[in-house]
């Protein structure tokens, strides 16, 4: 499903977060959004999951204007994990998981699709667990599994490999490749650029709420432009298409 | 797991009878529960009037009101994602109480006949309506769970402040008494009347929550996923202070304020449902029910000088259970 967001502005706490963001992303690309702490990343994604209403501009799924889709509907269109979600109650993990399923009602295959997305974040074992009784990185998995459950054609997760460890970073980034690959619209908020340039199509660069650059990994990541937005001298060393990213100093 | 749960429940369920049963055996005089029965409704023999007018209402307005205590805690807790959260926290008991300490002292000044079953419990649940409203109002447009809970715990202090002022105020020792009696809660002489009047409001609350309760899952995610999966805007968490102020602002105004129905129930069952705040509500309504029929024949077969208050009774029952919960959390157990 094709999304983009037209002059898009962002208001929170009366302080401006997002200036007129142009921008769109097709089904089968994976997009990296990437930026220093405050350049708006979770704010754009939050707008674009319809959890924050924006100050000016829209948000266009599927060529309509989101701000007119009702609630149900768009939940049925976009999945989305934040940044933080700490669960309230002691849970089940496969009841958690199946918490995903809510704007679907309750489908005949609940326990299967419950299942399968355990699997795909290598969680299955969890599945009877107390979410109460997970470690951070298996609680993030388990929330991931809440993300892919559905039926929806654009993810959007807010620094998803934060506290996982690096096998299970990778595994989550193949997921989410082979989501994108199978038609999906996938939008991640990354800090690690060297997972954002492997595994990504496109990269958005934000800074200060503007979006500076947007393009292939190779085009957005140059030392030039990192220094720029972060501040810092750094390396990018591509071989065989995996790039590996050294930041050297402050700048 | 599941099965054993159900189980759980379903005898939860099974005991409510025989609850009942006992309810309708107890009391001051012993009556030939058989005879009576039969003898039906219309029946003018002692037995059948003391059976049909007096324990029987009494017996179902137990019922009615621990339902609604207990669903309406288990909503409020579900809303707030906290499980210290209970409806008295958005006011509603105090705004009911309000209210009926008003037309308690003045009504008698006013000309109100008194002997009007329905006007005082009417007025309460406008009184709860009423303070939730202006909960509401005072957080503000979209406000989070905690600006809820800070604008409810100001709006219960100037209540109180009004409730002490009135006290204060009283204007003989005979209203205050009636005042303190109304505060601690009691089922004690009520009837068909209130139960009729309690009980529309009590289903359109119970029917509001039921809408509600899968925007009361989501919300076991946090705000912002529940919003993401379709449960945006202002509609929902009207839904539950609605379905709150109706279920608990009734149950108030006809039994006075219980405390401990609506914090205790939720925690008790919660296990039961697999913390499902959802299927909570339901659990929460049979498990309040049964608390509270079982605190009202206790009420009943205590002898002694004064009639002893439910309110009093229930938090006896509930506070060991609350000790019991808290040790069994210090040896690791989840809450």
């Amino acid at each position: 499903m094709p999304v983009s967001c037209r002059d898009l502005s962002l208001e929170r706490r009366g302080r401006l977060v997002l200036h007129e963001v142009n921008c769109a992303f097709s089904p089968g690309e994976l997009t990296a959004v990437v930026g220093p702490n405050g350049a708006g990343k979770s704010s754009l994604l939050e707008t674009l999951a319809g959890v924050l209403a924006p100050a000016a501009g829209r948000v266009e799924l599927d060529g309509r204007d989101a701000a007119v889709i009702p609630a149900a509907e768009r939940a049925r269109l976009c999945a989305y994990l934040p940044q933080s979600e700490s669960p309230a109650w002691s849970l089940d993990v496969a009841d958690l998981v199946a918490l995903g399923l809510l704007p679907w009602g309750r489908p005949a295959d609940r326990a299967q699709r419950v299942s399968a997305a355990l699997e795909r974040v290598d969680a299955l074992h969890l599945a009877n667990r107390a979410v109460t009784r997970l470690s951070g990185g298996e609680l993030r998995r388990v929330q991931l599994a809440r993300l892919l459950v559905g039926r929806a054609p654009l993810l959007i997760a807010d620094e998803p490999t934060a506290a996982l460890d690096i096998r299970h970073q990778l595994q989550l980034m193949h997921t989410f490749r082979r989501q994108a690959d199978a038609g999906k619209t996938v939008l991640l908020a990354l800090h690690d650029l060297s997972l954002a340039a492997r595994f990504c199509d496109r990269i958005l660069l934000l800074h200060g709420g503007r979006p500076i650059a947007r393009g292939a990994p190779q085009d957005v990541f140059t030392p030039a432009l990192i220094g720029d937005v972060y501040g810092v001298s750094c390396e990018f060393r591509w071989r065989d298409g995996v790039a590996e990213f050294v930041p050297l100093d402050l700048l | 797991m599941q099965q054993n749960n159900n189980l759980a429940l379903g005898f939860l369920a099974a005991l409510l009878l025989p609850a009942l049963l006992a309810a309708l055996m107890s009391g001051p005089v012993s009556i030939d529960l058989g005879a009576a029965l039969a003898q039906g409704w219309h029946s003018e023999a002692g037995d059948a009037v003391i059976l049909w007018q007096l324990r029987l209402p009494r017996a179902l307005l137990a019922i009615l009101v621990g339902a609604a205590l207990g669903m309406g805690g288990a909503a409020m807790q579900g809303m707030l994602r906290n499980p210290l959260a209970e409806p008295a926290l958005l006011g509603v008991s105090s705004g009911a109480a309000l209210a009926a300490i008003l037309l308690l002292y003045y009504g008698v000044s006013w000309g109100l006949a008194r002997e009007n079953g329905w006007l005082l419990p009417l007025l309460a649940i406008g009184g709860a309506f009423c303070a939730v409203g202006c909960v509401w109002l005072l957080a503000g447009r979209g406000a989070s769970a905690s600006r809820l809970v800070l604008a409810g715990v100001a709006i219960n202090a100037f209540l109180s402040a009004l409730m002490a002022l009135a006290l204060n105020y009283a204007p003989s020792m005979f209203a205050m008494q009636e005042i303190v009696f109304w505060l601690l809660g009691s089922l004690a002489n009520r009837g068909w009347d209130q139960l009729l009047l309690a009980l529309p409001f009590i289903a359109a609350g119970a029917l509001l929550l039921f809408c509600a309760r899968n925007y009361l899952r989501a919300l076991s995610l946090g705000e912002a996923s529940a919003a993401s999966l379709g449960f945006r805007g202002r509609r929902y968490p009207l839904l539950v202070l609605g379905g709150i102020a109706a279920s608990v602002g009734a149950a108030v105004a006809v039994a006075g304020t219980i405390g401990f129905v609506g914090l205790v129930v939720p925690h008790l069952v919660r296990p039961l449902v697999r913390q499902d705040p959802g299927r909570l509500l339901w659990a929460s309504a049979l498990a309040g029910a049964l608390l509270l029929l079982l605190a009202d024949i206790l009420v009943v077969n205590f002898v002694g000088a004064q009639e002893l208050r439910i309110g009093a009774v229930t938090a006896f029952i509930g506070a060991p259970f609350f000790f019991w919960l808290i040790v069994s959390g210090r040896r690791g157990q989840a809450l």
